[in-house]
């Protein structure tokens, strides 16, 4: 772990992040407005950081990218997002997702 | 109704998505009970940013040793959406004085925006319908925090072998499949996780902050197309 210091201050920022965007336009003054460009800007941010940060988290590996049986991650997260796509509950993802990981690891 | 009972109302209002709040929570919690944060961290870090998707995005960049801005500007692009749910809240909420307003706001949540827009309308005429968003949200508030504590307490307990560690990218993975109902929505997913791949040892997790920024011009392109086009 790096030093503390460093991880208090990254999780104030985050912190205030969150505070300023709730806030943002109960606060604000009544003349801002969203203009559509910016408002479908927001709208997809969060779904690009997300993929941005699940992606590399499931296809790379220590060798680089492998889309190969031998990396369970990105065939146990292919199973967890096909059965949210198709059941739309959490846990059952979840739990796929998990099961697919532990059959792998035991029997491949 | 006086004000209690509007707050009660918001309370009791939440009961139909608790379940949701909760499993997520606990899903948050455990993944950072498995991650090398401190408990006393884990749980300030919960306290403080109350946001699980921003916090699970922003974890592993906390525990690789991220520039602080990083992790900051990653957590600031998924709660981007509370922008919208505060623009969404202003016209029913711009006349709640302005300690109330700061109080409504710090408690947006997913589910308490959702809530609260299904049944705005029955409220409208009511002067003190600030009160039934303050019972959503600090209902949402309290189900996510006892939730979050338990997954923090209890993750610790259960053996690294059942692959938990991995439960943080499992949950990323559920919230992002149900944001990509739309074109632009895949694109934006697609670009960007493409070119987190492909950017990924560039030095500061730099390929990140890029890839969000790709990703998300991509999508305002392709739905500007799809409207100039239809």
């Amino acid at each position: 772990m790096r030093d503390t210091t460093a991880l208090w201050l990254a999780i104030m920022g985050i912190a205030l992040t969150g505070v300023c965007t709730r806030c943002s336009f109960l606060l604000l003054s009544e003349r801002l407005r969203l203009s559509p460009i910016i408002e479908r800007a927001l709208r997809y941010a969060p779904a690009a950081a997300l993929s941005a940060i699940v992606l590399p988290a499931l296809v790379v590996d220590s060798s680089g990218v492998n889309l190969a049986l031998s990396n369970h991650l990105w065939i146990a997260g292919l199973v967890a997002a096909l059965v949210m796509w198709r059941v739309r509950t959490m846990v059952w993802s979840m739990s796929a997702g998990l099961l697919v990981l532990t059959a792998l690891r035991l029997f491949a | 109704m006086n004000a209690r009972s509007f707050f009660l109302k918001g309370c009791a209002d939440i009961a139909p998505v608790a379940l949701p709040i909760a499993t997520w929570s606990l899903v948050t919690g455990i993944a950072m009970a498995k991650s090398p944060l401190l408990l006393h961290q884990a749980i300030s870090y919960s306290l403080l940013a109350y946001a699980g998707t921003a916090q699970l995005a922003a974890l592993p960049l906390l525990v690789v040793g991220a520039p602080i801005w990083v992790s900051v500007m990653t957590a600031l692009m998924v709660n981007l959406r509370f922008i919208i749910y505060s623009a969404g809240l202003r016209p029913s909420l711009r006349s709640q004085p302005l300690g109330m307003r700061c109080l409504l706001g710090c408690l947006i949540s997913d589910m308490a925006f959702i809530m609260y827009m299904r049944h705005e309308a029955r409220w409208r005429q009511s002067p003190l319908r600030g009160y039934y968003f303050l019972g959503l949200g600090c209902a949402n508030y309290v189900i996510w925090h006892c939730a979050s504590l338990v997954g923090l307490l209890g993750g610790a307990l259960i053996p690294e072998a059942w692959g938990l560690s991995f439960a943080g990218t499992l949950a990323l993975v559920a919230i992002l499949v149900p944001m990509l109902m739309s074109r632009p929505a895949m694109v934006a997913c697609a670009v960007a996780g493409i070119t987190a791949v492909c950017l990924r040892d560039l030095p500061f997790k730099l390929g990140l902050i890029g890839a969000i920024a790709a990703g998300t011009a991509a999508a305002v392109f392709a739905e500007k197309k799809a409207v100039s086009d239809a």
